[in-house]
């Protein structure tokens, strides 16, 4: 359940660290985002010299929340924290590594880039 | 009337919807994909992707097994394009090839498409082989090679969770009696 204002982890090597989201992209005024949605956000913090920089708008993908997100066959995952992995325009993830576990899920959701550059697949 | 006017508007959509883009439906359990229940063939095979590469002139292709690294996957096949127009090519070819093989099917599948716009990264899902089309650029800037072939799934210290969970049962030093009498 990610909302604007709600402050997200960095999932990639992009130089960003911590975002905040300001809008989730989707139907006008819809309240929740959830584990592939894609949202606004602003880089409240960004690592030295990186080519990101804090106050920068960018699009976001939510990667991980600590919402439960459930599955047709009972599954139910939970991340301890929440966590987006930064994209372009055009869908292609500004950093080259993505750190963590990643559901299932973006693979349906077409973003298969992200999914092949995990470690790991849950 | 009405619900057989829309049926079949909602066919015509979801026609439409098909050509823009199938994806392969990975129903949500971990150990049922649908592309090998789809007439027990996948959609696009190795040798079939490899042939459309070289006839294409897609540079410096690479087929990696990617068992190891990403279960949900069998290969990953990764090609050069000269330009993004080139890169573009290449996935269409692969599309057509797609739509060639089921030709004369009264439902058919195409591999979903990733990236098809900006022709940087395209990256073509047909079920177990995916392949990804890049540029020069990207190709060097994302360097998909170094993270599929390397000594991936580094063994976390298992040791230490077994021994997390195991129950130990606490030694009552509250009770009564002295622990050892005769002393």
């Amino acid at each position: 359940m990610i909302q604007s204002q709600t402050h997200l982890n960095v999932a990639d090597n992009s130089g960003a660290r911590e975002l905040m989201c300001i809008r989730i992209i989707g139907t006008s005024n819809r309240r929740y985002a959830h584990i592939g949605d894609v949202i606004i956000a602003v880089i409240k913090e960004a690592v030295p010299n990186s080519p990101l920089e804090r106050s920068e708008v960018i699009r976001a993908v939510i990667v991980r929340t600590s919402k439960e997100l459930k599955r047709d066959n009972g599954m139910i995952i939970r991340y301890d924290d929440n966590a987006a992995v930064v994209i372009d325009q055009e869908g292609n993830p500004k950093g080259t590594r993505i750190f963590g576990a990643i559901a299932r899920e973006l693979r349906q959701l077409n973003f298969t880039k992200i999914v092949s550059l995990a470690p790991e697949v849950l | 009337m009405l619900a057989a006017s829309l049926r079949s508007r909602s066919l015509h959509l979801s026609s439409s919807l098909l050509n823009h883009s199938w994806k392969p439906v990975l129903s949500g359990s971990s150990h049922s994909f649908s592309v090998e229940s789809n007439g027990g063939r996948s959609l696009l095979d190795l040798n079939e992707i490899e042939k459309v590469l070289t006839d294409v002139k897609a540079d410096d292709v690479k087929v990696i097994p990617a068992q190891k690294h990403a279960e949900w996957a069998d290969y990953m096949v990764i090609a050069t394009g000269r330009s993004t127009w080139h890169v573009k090519n290449i996935a269409q070819a692969l599309i057509y090839k797609a739509k060639q093989k089921q030709k004369g099917a009264r439902r058919m599948t195409l591999p979903s498409v990733e990236g098809q716009e900006g022709g940087k990264w395209i990256v073509i899902d047909s079920g177990k082989v995916i392949v990804h089309a890049l540029d020069e650029k990207a190709r060097a800037y994302y360097n998909l090679e170094s993270l599929w072939t390397s000594d991936v799934s580094k063994e976390e210290p298992v040791q230490d969770l077994d021994k997390a969970y195991i129950k130990i049962r606490p030694k009552r030093n509250n009770s009564k009696r002295p622990a050892n009498r005769d002393a």
